[in-house]
Protein backbone atom coordinates (compact mmCIF):
# COMPACT_ATOMS: atom_id res chain seq x y z
CA UNK A 1 0.00 0.00 0.00
CA UNK A 2 1.09 3.55 -0.67
CA UNK A 3 0.78 6.26 1.92
CA UNK A 4 -2.28 8.34 2.67
CA UNK A 5 -3.48 10.67 5.37
CA UNK A 6 -5.60 8.97 8.05
CA UNK A 7 -8.18 11.04 9.87
CA UNK A 8 -10.42 9.89 12.73
CA UNK A 9 -13.90 11.38 12.37
CA UNK A 10 -15.68 12.28 15.62
CA UNK A 11 -19.14 12.57 14.06
CA UNK A 12 -20.96 11.72 10.83
CA UNK A 13 -21.12 15.43 9.95
CA UNK A 14 -17.38 15.75 10.41
CA UNK A 15 -16.77 12.70 8.22
CA UNK A 16 -18.89 14.22 5.42
CA UNK A 17 -17.09 17.56 5.59
CA UNK A 18 -13.72 15.79 5.60
CA UNK A 19 -14.75 13.99 2.40
CA UNK A 20 -15.92 17.26 0.82
CA UNK A 21 -12.93 19.33 1.86
CA UNK A 22 -10.20 16.81 1.07
CA UNK A 23 -7.66 18.14 -1.41
CA UNK A 24 -7.48 14.86 -3.29
CA UNK A 25 -9.65 11.76 -3.50
CA UNK A 26 -10.90 10.68 -0.07
CA UNK A 27 -12.52 7.44 1.03
CA UNK A 28 -14.10 6.27 4.25
CA UNK A 29 -12.91 3.22 6.15
CA UNK A 30 -15.13 1.09 8.37
CA UNK A 31 -14.10 -2.57 8.63
CA UNK A 32 -11.60 -1.99 5.84
CA UNK A 33 -11.58 -5.53 4.48
CA UNK A 34 -12.70 -4.41 1.01
CA UNK A 35 -10.96 -1.02 1.00
CA UNK A 36 -7.53 -2.30 2.08
CA UNK A 37 -7.74 -5.07 -0.52
CA UNK A 38 -8.38 -2.47 -3.25
CA UNK A 39 -5.59 -0.22 -1.97
CA UNK A 40 -3.06 -3.06 -1.67
CA UNK A 41 -3.72 -4.03 -5.27
CA UNK A 42 -3.72 -0.35 -6.33
CA UNK A 43 -6.84 -0.89 -8.42
CA UNK A 44 -8.06 2.62 -8.90
CA UNK A 45 -6.85 5.34 -11.23
CA UNK A 46 -6.84 7.80 -8.32
CA UNK A 47 -5.14 6.60 -5.16
CA UNK A 48 -6.75 8.25 -2.12
CA UNK A 49 -5.04 11.22 -0.49
CA UNK A 50 -7.07 10.74 2.68
CA UNK A 51 -8.86 7.94 4.50
CA UNK A 52 -11.59 8.97 6.94
CA UNK A 53 -12.07 6.53 9.81
CA UNK A 54 -15.73 6.02 10.74
CA UNK A 55 -15.02 3.63 13.65
CA UNK A 56 -14.36 6.58 15.95
CA UNK A 57 -17.94 7.85 15.49
CA UNK A 58 -20.06 6.77 18.47
CA UNK A 59 -23.48 5.17 18.04
CA UNK A 60 -23.11 3.59 14.60
CA UNK A 61 -22.55 0.04 15.88
CA UNK A 62 -25.83 -0.83 17.58
CA UNK A 63 -28.76 -3.09 16.69
CA UNK A 64 -32.18 -2.10 18.02
CA UNK A 65 -35.80 -3.07 17.42
CA UNK A 66 -38.82 -0.77 17.64
CA UNK A 67 -42.30 -0.61 16.02
CA UNK A 68 -40.74 0.29 12.64
CA UNK A 69 -38.55 -2.80 12.64
CA UNK A 70 -34.89 -3.63 12.95
CA UNK A 71 -32.43 -0.73 13.01
CA UNK A 72 -28.90 -1.81 12.16
CA UNK A 73 -26.15 0.77 12.53
CA UNK A 74 -23.84 1.00 9.53
CA UNK A 75 -20.83 -0.20 11.55
CA UNK A 76 -22.48 -3.31 13.02
CA UNK A 77 -20.21 -6.24 12.19
CA UNK A 78 -21.47 -9.25 10.28
CA UNK A 79 -20.58 -11.45 13.28
CA UNK A 80 -22.88 -9.38 15.48
CA UNK A 81 -25.78 -9.74 13.01
CA UNK A 82 -25.16 -13.46 12.55
CA UNK A 83 -25.15 -14.03 16.33
CA UNK A 84 -28.02 -11.69 17.27
CA UNK A 85 -30.87 -13.72 18.78
CA UNK A 86 -33.44 -11.13 17.59
CA UNK A 87 -32.20 -11.21 14.02
CA UNK A 88 -32.04 -15.01 14.03
CA UNK A 89 -35.62 -15.27 15.31
CA UNK A 90 -37.42 -12.76 13.08
CA UNK A 91 -35.07 -12.19 10.15
CA UNK A 92 -33.38 -15.59 9.74
CA UNK A 93 -32.62 -14.85 6.08
CA UNK A 94 -30.49 -11.89 7.08
CA UNK A 95 -28.76 -13.74 9.94
CA UNK A 96 -27.92 -16.62 7.60
CA UNK A 97 -26.64 -14.24 4.89
CA UNK A 98 -24.36 -12.57 7.44
CA UNK A 99 -23.23 -15.96 8.76
CA UNK A 100 -22.34 -17.21 5.28
CA UNK A 101 -20.34 -14.10 4.30
CA UNK A 102 -16.57 -14.54 3.94
CA UNK A 103 -14.84 -16.18 6.93
CA UNK A 104 -15.34 -15.74 10.69
CA UNK A 105 -12.23 -13.54 10.86
CA UNK A 106 -13.47 -11.19 8.15
CA UNK A 107 -16.97 -11.17 9.66
CA UNK A 108 -15.39 -9.97 12.90
CA UNK A 109 -14.18 -6.80 11.17
CA UNK A 110 -16.50 -6.47 8.15
CA UNK A 111 -19.58 -4.27 8.56
CA UNK A 112 -23.07 -4.56 7.10
CA UNK A 113 -22.80 -1.23 5.24
CA UNK A 114 -19.41 -2.24 3.86
CA UNK A 115 -20.85 -5.53 2.70
CA UNK A 116 -23.55 -3.88 0.60
CA UNK A 117 -21.18 -1.17 -0.72
CA UNK A 118 -18.37 -3.56 -1.64
CA UNK A 119 -16.82 -3.69 -5.06
CA UNK A 120 -17.10 -6.54 -7.52
CA UNK A 121 -14.54 -9.37 -7.49
CA UNK A 122 -13.99 -9.74 -11.25
CA UNK A 123 -10.45 -11.05 -11.62
CA UNK A 124 -9.65 -8.69 -14.46
CA UNK A 125 -10.94 -5.67 -12.57
CA UNK A 126 -9.17 -6.80 -9.38
CA UNK A 127 -5.92 -7.75 -11.08
CA UNK A 128 -3.15 -6.49 -8.77
CA UNK A 129 -0.99 -3.63 -9.99
CA UNK A 130 2.14 -5.22 -8.50
CA UNK A 131 2.02 -8.22 -10.84
CA UNK A 132 2.69 -6.73 -14.24
CA UNK A 133 0.51 -3.66 -13.85
CA UNK A 134 -3.23 -3.17 -13.41
CA UNK A 135 -5.58 -4.20 -16.17
CA UNK A 136 -7.56 -1.29 -17.57
CA UNK A 137 -10.83 -3.02 -18.25
CA UNK A 138 -13.93 -1.22 -19.48
CA UNK A 139 -14.87 -0.37 -15.92
CA UNK A 140 -11.59 1.45 -15.45
CA UNK A 141 -11.90 3.47 -18.64
CA UNK A 142 -10.47 0.86 -21.00
CA UNK A 143 -11.97 0.00 -24.38
CA UNK A 144 -13.39 -3.43 -23.63
CA UNK A 145 -14.33 -5.95 -21.00
CA UNK A 146 -11.63 -8.60 -20.86
CA UNK A 147 -13.90 -11.17 -19.28
CA UNK A 148 -16.14 -11.44 -22.37
CA UNK A 149 -13.43 -12.93 -24.63
CA UNK A 150 -11.49 -14.23 -21.61
CA UNK A 151 -12.35 -16.35 -18.57
CA UNK A 152 -15.88 -15.50 -17.48
CA UNK A 153 -16.90 -18.70 -15.73
CA UNK A 154 -18.21 -16.84 -12.65
CA UNK A 155 -19.54 -13.75 -14.44
CA UNK A 156 -22.99 -12.40 -15.26
CA UNK A 157 -25.65 -14.62 -16.78
CA UNK A 158 -28.00 -11.69 -17.33
CA UNK A 159 -25.93 -9.55 -19.67
CA UNK A 160 -23.72 -6.52 -19.13
CA UNK A 161 -24.04 -3.08 -17.58
CA UNK A 162 -21.91 -0.50 -19.42
CA UNK A 163 -20.24 -3.47 -21.19
CA UNK A 164 -19.03 -4.87 -17.81
CA UNK A 165 -20.12 -8.41 -16.90
CA UNK A 166 -18.84 -8.53 -13.32
CA UNK A 167 -21.30 -9.66 -10.65
CA UNK A 168 -22.29 -8.13 -7.35
CA UNK A 169 -20.67 -10.44 -4.76
CA UNK A 170 -22.59 -9.40 -1.62
CA UNK A 171 -24.41 -12.00 0.48
CA UNK A 172 -26.36 -9.56 2.64
CA UNK A 173 -27.55 -7.49 -0.35
CA UNK A 174 -30.11 -10.05 -1.63
CA UNK A 175 -31.27 -10.67 1.96
CA UNK A 176 -31.87 -6.96 2.53
CA UNK A 177 -33.61 -6.65 -0.87
CA UNK A 178 -35.93 -9.58 -0.09
CA UNK A 179 -36.68 -8.00 3.29
CA UNK A 180 -37.44 -4.63 1.60
CA UNK A 181 -34.93 -2.72 3.73
CA UNK A 182 -34.34 1.01 3.62
CA UNK A 183 -30.89 2.58 3.59
CA UNK A 184 -30.45 5.77 5.59
CA UNK A 185 -27.56 7.97 4.53
CA UNK A 186 -26.22 11.36 5.49
CA UNK A 187 -28.29 12.89 2.66
CA UNK A 188 -31.45 10.88 2.22
CA UNK A 189 -33.36 7.67 2.70
CA UNK A 190 -32.98 5.20 -0.18
CA UNK A 191 -35.32 2.22 -0.76
CA UNK A 192 -33.06 -0.80 -1.21
CA UNK A 193 -34.43 -1.42 -4.73
CA UNK A 194 -32.86 1.90 -5.79
CA UNK A 195 -29.61 1.46 -3.86
CA UNK A 196 -27.55 -0.74 -6.16
CA UNK A 197 -26.29 0.75 -9.40
CA UNK A 198 -23.09 -0.59 -10.90
CA UNK A 199 -21.23 2.07 -12.81
CA UNK A 200 -17.72 2.96 -13.80
CA UNK A 201 -14.72 2.39 -11.55
CA UNK A 202 -15.45 1.74 -7.92
CA UNK A 203 -19.13 2.65 -8.18
CA UNK A 204 -21.50 -0.12 -7.12
CA UNK A 205 -24.29 1.93 -5.52
CA UNK A 206 -26.21 5.18 -6.07
CA UNK A 207 -24.30 6.83 -3.21
CA UNK A 208 -22.57 10.14 -3.94
CA UNK A 209 -18.86 10.48 -3.20
CA UNK A 210 -19.59 12.51 -0.06
CA UNK A 211 -22.49 10.37 1.15
CA UNK A 212 -22.20 7.84 3.98
CA UNK A 213 -24.60 5.04 4.94
CA UNK A 214 -25.58 5.54 8.57
CA UNK A 215 -28.31 2.97 9.19
CA UNK A 216 -30.23 0.12 7.62
CA UNK A 217 -33.87 -0.30 8.54
CA UNK A 218 -35.48 -3.71 8.01
CA UNK A 219 -39.27 -3.60 8.40
CA UNK A 220 -41.03 -5.70 11.01
CA UNK A 221 -42.49 -9.03 9.93
CA UNK A 222 -46.22 -9.18 9.32
CA UNK A 223 -48.32 -11.85 11.03
CA UNK A 224 -47.69 -14.81 8.79
CA UNK A 225 -44.26 -14.28 7.34
CA UNK A 226 -41.18 -16.26 6.46
CA UNK A 227 -37.80 -15.47 4.99
CA UNK A 228 -34.76 -17.49 4.05
CA UNK A 229 -31.33 -17.27 2.45
CA UNK A 230 -29.19 -19.79 0.60
CA UNK A 231 -25.73 -19.63 -0.91
CA UNK A 232 -23.79 -21.88 -3.22
CA UNK A 233 -20.01 -21.50 -3.12
CA UNK A 234 -17.07 -23.85 -3.60
CA UNK A 235 -16.14 -23.89 0.07
CA UNK A 236 -18.44 -23.37 3.06
CA UNK A 237 -16.20 -20.60 4.28
CA UNK A 238 -14.34 -17.70 2.64
CA UNK A 239 -15.56 -18.09 -0.94
CA UNK A 240 -17.82 -15.60 -2.63
CA UNK A 241 -21.12 -16.99 -3.86
CA UNK A 242 -21.43 -18.62 -7.26
CA UNK A 243 -25.09 -17.76 -6.79
CA UNK A 244 -27.05 -16.85 -3.70
CA UNK A 245 -30.72 -16.20 -3.14
CA UNK A 246 -32.98 -14.67 -0.51
CA UNK A 247 -36.75 -14.76 -0.31
CA UNK A 248 -39.36 -13.21 1.97
CA UNK A 249 -43.05 -14.12 1.72
CA UNK A 250 -46.25 -13.23 3.50
CA UNK A 251 -49.22 -15.58 3.68
CA UNK A 252 -52.95 -15.43 4.32
CA UNK A 253 -55.15 -18.54 4.43
CA UNK A 254 -52.27 -20.68 3.22
CA UNK A 255 -51.77 -18.56 0.11
CA UNK A 256 -48.93 -16.22 -0.77
CA UNK A 257 -50.01 -12.57 -0.47
CA UNK A 258 -46.67 -10.96 -1.23
CA UNK A 259 -43.28 -12.22 -2.29
CA UNK A 260 -39.84 -10.70 -2.70
CA UNK A 261 -37.13 -12.92 -4.19
CA UNK A 262 -33.63 -11.79 -5.03
CA UNK A 263 -30.73 -13.57 -6.71
CA UNK A 264 -27.15 -12.34 -6.47
CA UNK A 265 -23.89 -13.31 -8.07
CA UNK A 266 -25.73 -13.45 -11.40
CA UNK A 267 -25.56 -9.86 -12.64
CA UNK A 268 -23.82 -6.51 -12.07
CA UNK A 269 -26.52 -5.61 -9.56
CA UNK A 270 -28.53 -7.94 -7.31
CA UNK A 271 -31.45 -9.20 -9.39
CA UNK A 272 -35.04 -9.21 -8.15
CA UNK A 273 -37.03 -12.09 -9.64
CA UNK A 274 -40.19 -10.08 -10.32
CA UNK A 275 -41.79 -12.64 -12.65
CA UNK A 276 -41.32 -15.39 -10.07
CA UNK A 277 -42.78 -13.15 -7.39
CA UNK A 278 -45.85 -12.33 -9.48
CA UNK A 279 -46.41 -16.00 -10.31
CA UNK A 280 -46.57 -16.92 -6.62
CA UNK A 281 -49.22 -14.39 -5.55
CA UNK A 282 -52.54 -15.99 -4.65
CA UNK A 283 -51.15 -19.51 -4.77
CA UNK A 284 -50.07 -21.85 -2.01
CA UNK A 285 -46.32 -22.32 -1.70
CA UNK A 286 -45.43 -25.89 -2.61
CA UNK A 287 -43.03 -27.82 -4.81
CA UNK A 288 -45.03 -27.13 -7.98
CA UNK A 289 -45.31 -23.36 -7.48
CA UNK A 290 -41.68 -23.10 -6.32
CA UNK A 291 -40.61 -24.99 -9.45
CA UNK A 292 -42.54 -22.55 -11.63
CA UNK A 293 -40.99 -19.58 -9.82
CA UNK A 294 -37.51 -21.08 -10.26
CA UNK A 295 -38.02 -21.52 -13.98
CA UNK A 296 -39.32 -17.96 -14.38
CA UNK A 297 -36.31 -16.60 -12.44
CA UNK A 298 -33.91 -17.76 -15.16
CA UNK A 299 -36.23 -17.44 -18.17
CA UNK A 300 -34.34 -14.38 -19.38
CA UNK A 301 -30.86 -15.71 -18.63
CA UNK A 302 -28.27 -15.16 -21.36
CA UNK A 303 -25.26 -17.18 -20.24
CA UNK A 304 -21.91 -16.87 -22.00
CA UNK A 305 -19.72 -19.72 -23.21
CA UNK A 306 -18.32 -20.77 -19.84
CA UNK A 307 -20.95 -19.84 -17.27
CA UNK A 308 -23.99 -21.77 -18.47
CA UNK A 309 -23.76 -23.94 -15.33
CA UNK A 310 -24.94 -20.99 -13.28
CA UNK A 311 -28.39 -21.01 -14.94
CA UNK A 312 -29.65 -24.34 -13.51
CA UNK A 313 -27.82 -23.45 -10.31
CA UNK A 314 -29.77 -20.17 -10.04
CA UNK A 315 -33.04 -21.95 -10.82
CA UNK A 316 -32.40 -24.59 -8.17
CA UNK A 317 -31.39 -22.11 -5.51
CA UNK A 318 -34.60 -20.12 -6.06
CA UNK A 319 -36.65 -23.32 -5.66
CA UNK A 320 -34.70 -24.42 -2.56
CA UNK A 321 -34.88 -20.99 -0.92
CA UNK A 322 -38.64 -20.85 -1.52
CA UNK A 323 -39.04 -24.35 -0.05
CA UNK A 324 -37.14 -23.13 3.02
CA UNK A 325 -39.93 -20.55 3.37
CA UNK A 326 -42.63 -23.24 3.61
CA UNK A 327 -43.86 -23.16 7.18
CA UNK B 1 9.77 16.60 5.27
CA UNK B 2 6.40 18.21 5.80
CA UNK B 3 4.50 15.48 4.03
CA UNK B 4 5.98 12.90 6.36
CA UNK B 5 4.88 14.85 9.39
CA UNK B 6 1.35 14.56 8.17
CA UNK B 7 1.48 10.86 7.38
CA UNK B 8 3.30 9.42 10.39
CA UNK B 9 1.94 9.34 13.88
CA UNK B 10 3.31 8.33 17.25
CA UNK B 11 0.93 5.82 18.73
CA UNK B 12 0.85 3.69 21.84
CA UNK B 13 0.15 0.02 21.11
CA UNK B 14 -0.66 -2.50 23.82
CA UNK B 15 0.73 -5.85 22.70
CA UNK B 16 0.47 -8.84 25.03
CA UNK B 17 -0.21 -6.53 27.95
CA UNK B 18 2.83 -4.36 27.29
CA UNK B 19 2.34 -0.81 26.11
CA UNK B 20 4.93 0.56 23.72
CA UNK B 21 5.29 3.75 21.67
CA UNK B 22 5.59 3.27 17.91
CA UNK B 23 6.02 5.68 15.04
CA UNK B 24 3.73 4.37 12.31
CA UNK B 25 2.68 5.46 8.88
CA UNK B 26 -1.07 5.59 8.27
CA UNK B 27 -1.06 2.84 5.65
CA UNK B 28 0.87 0.27 7.69
CA UNK B 29 -1.12 -2.80 8.53
CA UNK B 30 -1.00 -4.29 12.00
CA UNK B 31 0.70 -7.46 10.73
CA UNK B 32 3.49 -5.42 9.14
CA UNK B 33 4.02 -3.42 12.34
CA UNK B 34 3.97 -6.55 14.52
CA UNK B 35 6.51 -8.31 12.34
CA UNK B 36 8.80 -5.47 11.25
CA UNK B 37 8.67 -3.05 14.16
CA UNK B 38 7.87 -5.20 17.19
CA UNK B 39 9.77 -8.37 16.32
CA UNK B 40 6.65 -10.48 16.77
CA UNK B 41 7.28 -12.67 13.75
CA UNK B 42 5.02 -15.41 15.13
CA UNK B 43 2.24 -13.55 13.35
CA UNK B 44 2.64 -14.85 9.81
CA UNK B 45 1.80 -13.06 6.59
CA UNK B 46 0.82 -15.27 3.69
CA UNK B 47 -2.03 -14.13 1.46
CA UNK B 48 -2.03 -10.56 2.75
CA UNK B 49 -5.71 -10.19 1.82
CA UNK B 50 -7.55 -11.68 4.77
CA UNK B 51 -8.25 -15.03 3.13
CA UNK B 52 -5.80 -17.40 4.86
CA UNK B 53 -5.89 -16.48 8.56
CA UNK B 54 -2.16 -17.01 9.19
CA UNK B 55 -1.88 -13.46 10.58
CA UNK B 56 -4.72 -13.92 13.09
CA UNK B 57 -4.32 -12.03 16.37
CA UNK B 58 -6.80 -11.21 19.10
CA UNK B 59 -7.87 -7.59 19.34
CA UNK B 60 -9.90 -7.07 22.50
CA UNK B 61 -10.46 -10.86 22.53
CA UNK B 62 -11.81 -10.93 18.96
CA UNK B 63 -9.94 -13.00 16.36
CA UNK B 64 -8.86 -10.56 13.64
CA UNK B 65 -6.78 -10.87 10.48
CA UNK B 66 -3.91 -8.48 11.29
CA UNK B 67 -3.13 -7.91 7.60
CA UNK B 68 -6.54 -6.32 7.03
CA UNK B 69 -6.52 -3.73 9.82
CA UNK B 70 -4.44 -0.57 10.07
CA UNK B 71 -2.02 -0.32 12.98
CA UNK B 72 -2.88 3.36 13.45
CA UNK B 73 -6.46 2.41 14.38
CA UNK B 74 -5.43 -0.01 17.16
CA UNK B 75 -4.49 2.52 19.83
CA UNK B 76 -6.10 1.76 23.17
CA UNK B 77 -6.90 -1.81 22.17
CA UNK B 78 -5.52 -4.96 23.67
CA UNK B 79 -3.60 -6.88 21.02
CA UNK B 80 -2.64 -10.46 21.76
CA UNK B 81 -0.26 -12.42 19.56
CA UNK B 82 1.05 -15.99 19.71
CA UNK B 83 4.09 -14.69 21.64
CA UNK B 84 1.82 -13.70 24.52
CA UNK B 85 0.36 -17.13 25.15
CA UNK B 86 3.06 -18.95 27.13
CA UNK B 87 3.73 -17.59 30.62
CA UNK B 88 7.01 -18.11 32.58
CA UNK B 89 8.18 -20.87 30.27
CA UNK B 90 4.85 -22.71 30.60
CA UNK B 91 2.96 -23.38 27.39
CA UNK B 92 -0.65 -22.27 27.16
CA UNK B 93 -3.12 -25.22 27.25
CA UNK B 94 -3.95 -24.63 23.58
CA UNK B 95 -0.26 -24.88 22.69
CA UNK B 96 0.08 -28.05 24.81
CA UNK B 97 -2.92 -29.54 23.03
CA UNK B 98 -1.33 -28.62 19.70
CA UNK B 99 1.82 -30.56 20.64
CA UNK B 100 -0.01 -33.58 22.00
CA UNK B 101 -2.47 -33.88 19.11
CA UNK B 102 0.06 -33.13 16.35
CA UNK B 103 -1.79 -29.92 15.44
CA UNK B 104 1.25 -28.71 13.49
CA UNK B 105 2.79 -30.31 10.44
CA UNK B 106 4.90 -27.60 8.83
CA UNK B 107 3.61 -25.24 11.53
CA UNK B 108 3.15 -22.13 9.41
CA UNK B 109 -0.60 -21.90 10.02
CA UNK B 110 -0.36 -22.82 13.72
CA UNK B 111 -0.01 -19.31 15.21
CA UNK B 112 -3.12 -18.17 13.34
CA UNK B 113 -5.01 -21.38 14.09
CA UNK B 114 -4.13 -21.14 17.78
CA UNK B 115 -5.20 -17.50 18.02
CA UNK B 116 -8.49 -18.31 16.24
CA UNK B 117 -8.95 -21.20 18.68
CA UNK B 118 -8.37 -18.88 21.64
CA UNK B 119 -10.93 -16.44 20.19
CA UNK B 120 -13.43 -19.29 19.87
CA UNK B 121 -12.83 -20.67 23.39
CA UNK B 122 -13.26 -17.20 24.93
CA UNK B 123 -16.73 -16.99 23.36
CA UNK B 124 -17.64 -20.65 23.67
CA UNK B 125 -15.78 -22.79 26.22
CA UNK B 126 -17.30 -26.05 25.03
CA UNK B 127 -17.71 -25.94 21.25
CA UNK B 128 -19.21 -28.72 19.15
CA UNK B 129 -17.28 -30.08 16.16
CA UNK B 130 -19.41 -27.98 13.81
CA UNK B 131 -18.73 -24.87 15.86
CA UNK B 132 -14.98 -25.61 15.77
CA UNK B 133 -15.09 -26.07 12.00
CA UNK B 134 -17.04 -22.86 11.54
CA UNK B 135 -14.75 -20.85 13.84
CA UNK B 136 -11.62 -22.05 12.04
CA UNK B 137 -13.22 -21.50 8.63
CA UNK B 138 -11.00 -18.49 8.02
CA UNK B 139 -7.73 -20.33 8.65
CA UNK B 140 -6.14 -22.40 5.92
CA UNK B 141 -3.67 -25.23 6.51
CA UNK B 142 -1.66 -25.97 3.40
CA UNK B 143 -0.63 -29.39 4.83
CA UNK B 144 -4.36 -30.16 5.15
CA UNK B 145 -3.84 -31.23 8.77
CA UNK B 146 -7.41 -30.33 9.66
CA UNK B 147 -8.35 -33.55 11.46
CA UNK B 148 -5.47 -33.16 13.92
CA UNK B 149 -6.19 -29.46 14.33
CA UNK B 150 -9.82 -30.15 15.23
CA UNK B 151 -8.66 -32.81 17.72
CA UNK B 152 -6.27 -30.26 19.21
CA UNK B 153 -9.06 -27.69 19.63
CA UNK B 154 -11.27 -30.29 21.33
CA UNK B 155 -8.43 -31.26 23.65
CA UNK B 156 -7.64 -27.59 24.37
CA UNK B 157 -11.27 -26.95 25.31
CA UNK B 158 -11.17 -29.89 27.75
CA UNK B 159 -7.86 -28.75 29.26
CA UNK B 160 -9.08 -25.19 29.71
CA UNK B 161 -12.40 -26.13 31.31
CA UNK B 162 -10.53 -28.49 33.68
CA UNK B 163 -8.22 -25.62 34.59
CA UNK B 164 -11.21 -23.37 35.12
CA UNK B 165 -12.78 -25.97 37.44
CA UNK B 166 -9.57 -26.22 39.50
CA UNK B 167 -9.30 -22.46 40.11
Amino acid sequence: MKSFKHIDAASVEEAVSLLQESEGPAYVIAGGSDLLGCLKDNLWMEYPKAIVNLKTIPGLDTISVDEDGLHIGALVTLTKIAESETVKEFWPGLAEAARRTASPLLRNIGTIAGNICQENRCWYYRYPDKIGGRIDCVRKGGKRCLAVPGDHRYHSIFGAVNKCIAVNPSDTAPALIALDATIKTTKRTIPIDEFFSAGMGAQSTTLDRDEIVTEILVPRPAQEWTNAFRKIAFRKSIDFALVNCAAALTFADGKVTSARICLNGVHNNPRRCVESEAALIGKPLNEATAQEAGELAVAEAKPLLQNGFKVPMAKTIVIDTLMDCVK
Amino acid sequence: MTQNEKLTKLIQLTINGESRPLLVEAHWTLSKVLRNDCGHTGTKEACNEGACGSCTVLIDDIATPACMVLAIEQEGKNIETIEGLSKDGQLHPIQEAWLEEYGAQCGFCSPGMIMSTKGLLIKNANPTDDEIKEALGGNLCICSNYEHIINAVRSAARKMSKEQANV
